[in-house]
């Protein structure tokens, strides 16, 4: 179902990845899916689902947009990468990771898709360097994108910045890029939110997970029920709060492992939803795309880590126009126990994103 | 990534010249959410039954092409030739004999190289029939 709206719904076929890795459906086979859970666009991963990549051939154009009408679906994003360390002795340099940069632009005016989400160096904020995430070597940066913006403008397609956990799109390292395409009079790099940012508490897929891999449950319930308590009350929640309790209960080696990961205690730690929503409202007219980001969907039909309600109020009120993307990442936490039915997954979430825009 | 996985049992069998065994095949799918170029691929460690293949022996056939694996870990290999997501790539192993039709237990590392992650093994062991 069309939605006749602003903010319009498609699907990244990243969420139908075990599919396509097991072949169960191929690229056409995850066009219909994309089309019969009533999405009107599409995201496409090039090295996963274009057999050539990294060339596009001619006859590949005519047969992806031919199945593209067919469906009545739009290219609205290609993924770019930055495979800085492509080469074993050396890192690319920043000529390299320029022309990269400048293929996939390439890619997607040639798919016909008005923007690529491209890997910035920041997309999930600046590390530290005692950060496990933390690295001798970078990947797209804003020296890089001010050479790629009279490309992109050549081109036509958007640069989307992905704004992704632990960062957000108010983070100031994601400014300098901003400040390059005014400076340059170039405005073809933009704010990507993607929803990790609004998670507020672990998804109950990494409990599932961690469980299999050895952690103990009672200790990631006991986060995951205080995040949620913590946030459906309106406070901050605070892991010291519960740090004595997980202490008494007894660590084993997989826990203290998964403690010292903040993803996992760290989220919704010493965050203010209200503010974060409010922020989202303010920067929803700016944004340039959007990763519709999930993981499990309960048995209401809500996705159970991230209130969309809320989120989609702040997008509605704020006055976002463009495409928000189902992204599906529970297939890869729950797959080690079974099939996922990542098709399923995602019509739920498009109803649940059609009625958080007033649709039944 | 798909650890469990990347070691199938598509098209295993014994390789055949002029009516002789000359080796044998297995078909890898990759480790990760998305294709990478072959130069990404650290390694490629088969265990047969107990006993690792010599490297030297190893042939990987990617669409029509052949390349010895100690060649894809050189340090000039070309960026271009894309393992893409869900793609087998064929790994041979070149020897007289070939292997004897029916079950072998094997064991496969597979590294490959992120540009954004840290770079991840997979070790997949299975018991295979080969035909």
């Amino acid at each position: 179902m069309k939605t006749n709206h602003d903010i319009k719904l498609g699907v990244s076929l990243y969420s139908y990845q075990d599919n396509y890795y097991f072949h169960k459906y191929d690229l056409e086979g995850c066009l219909a899916a994309a089309a019969g859970a009533g999405a009107e666009g599409i995201e496409i991963f090039p090295d996963a689902m274009i057999p050539e990549w990294p060339y596009i051939s001619d006859a590949f154009v005519d047969k992806f947009t031919g199945m593209l009408e067919r469906y009545g679906l739009k290219c609205v994003c290609v993924d770019h990468f930055s495979d800085t360390r492509m080469w074993k002795n050396k890192n690319l340099s920043n000529d390299d990771l320029y022309e990269r940069g400048v293929m996939y632009i390439k890619a997607a005016a040639k798919l016909g898709a008005p923007a690529v989400r491209l890997l910035h160096e920041e997309h999930i904020g600046v590390f530290d360097k005692s950060s496990p995430m933390s690295r001798d070597y970078h990947l797209t940066n804003v020296e890089i994108v001010e050479r790629l913006l009279p490309v992109a403008a050549e081109y036509n397609v958007m640069m989307a910045l992905e704004c992704h956990a632990p960062s957000t799109i108010s983070d100031p390292c994601h400014e300098p890029y901003l400040e390059a395409a005014e400076r340059l009079g170039l405005p073809f790099v933009g704010l990507q939110a993607d929803f990790s940012s609004y998670e507020y508490c672990i998804t109950s897929a990494d409990v599932g997970m961690y469980t299999r891999q050895g952690a103990n449950p009672e200790i990631l319930n006991l986060i995951r029920n205080s995040q949620r308590e913590a946030y459906f009350s309106g406070k901050i929640f605070d892991f010291e709060h519960i740090r004595e309790k997980i202490e008494r209960i007894g660590l084993n080696e997989v826990d203290k492992k998964l403690l010292k990961n903040d993803f996992i205690y760290g989220i919704n730690e010493s965050k203010s939803f209200e503010n974060l929503y409010k922020t989202l409202k303010e920067y929803a007219s700016r944004l340039v795309y959007i990763h519709g980001k999930f993981y499990d969907i309960d048995e209401d039909g809500q996705v159970d880590n991230m209130d969309y309600p809320k989120i989609f109020k702040a997008l509605v009120d704020g006055g976002y126009k463009g495409y928000i993307c189902s992204e599906f990442e529970g297939n890869r936490r729950m797959n080690d126990a079974g099939w996922v039915n990542e098709i399923e997954y995602v019509r739920k979430h498009q109803v649940l994103m059609r009625k958080c825009l007033g649709y039944e | 990534m798909y650890d469990t996985h990347v070691l199938t049992d598509y098209d295993c069998r014994s390789i055949w010249e002029h009516g002789n065994k000359v080796g044998y095949a297995v078909n890898l799918t990759i480790n990760y959410y998305r294709g990478l170029p072959l130069c990404c691929v650290d390694e490629i460690t088969l265990e047969i039954d107990g006993e690792i293949v010599d490297p030297a022996t190893i042939y990987v056939q990617h669409r029509g092409k052949e390349f010895q694996y100690l060649d894809i870990l050189k340090d000039d290999f070309p960026t271009d030739f894309y393992w893409v997501f869900g793609e087998y790539l064929r790994v041979v192993v070149k020897k007289e004999g070939g292997i004897e039709q029916g079950q072998h237990k094997v064991k496969l590392t597979l590294g490959t190289r992120r540009s954004y992650t840290p770079t991840m093994v997979a070790i997949c062991e299975k018991v295979l029939t080969f035909a």
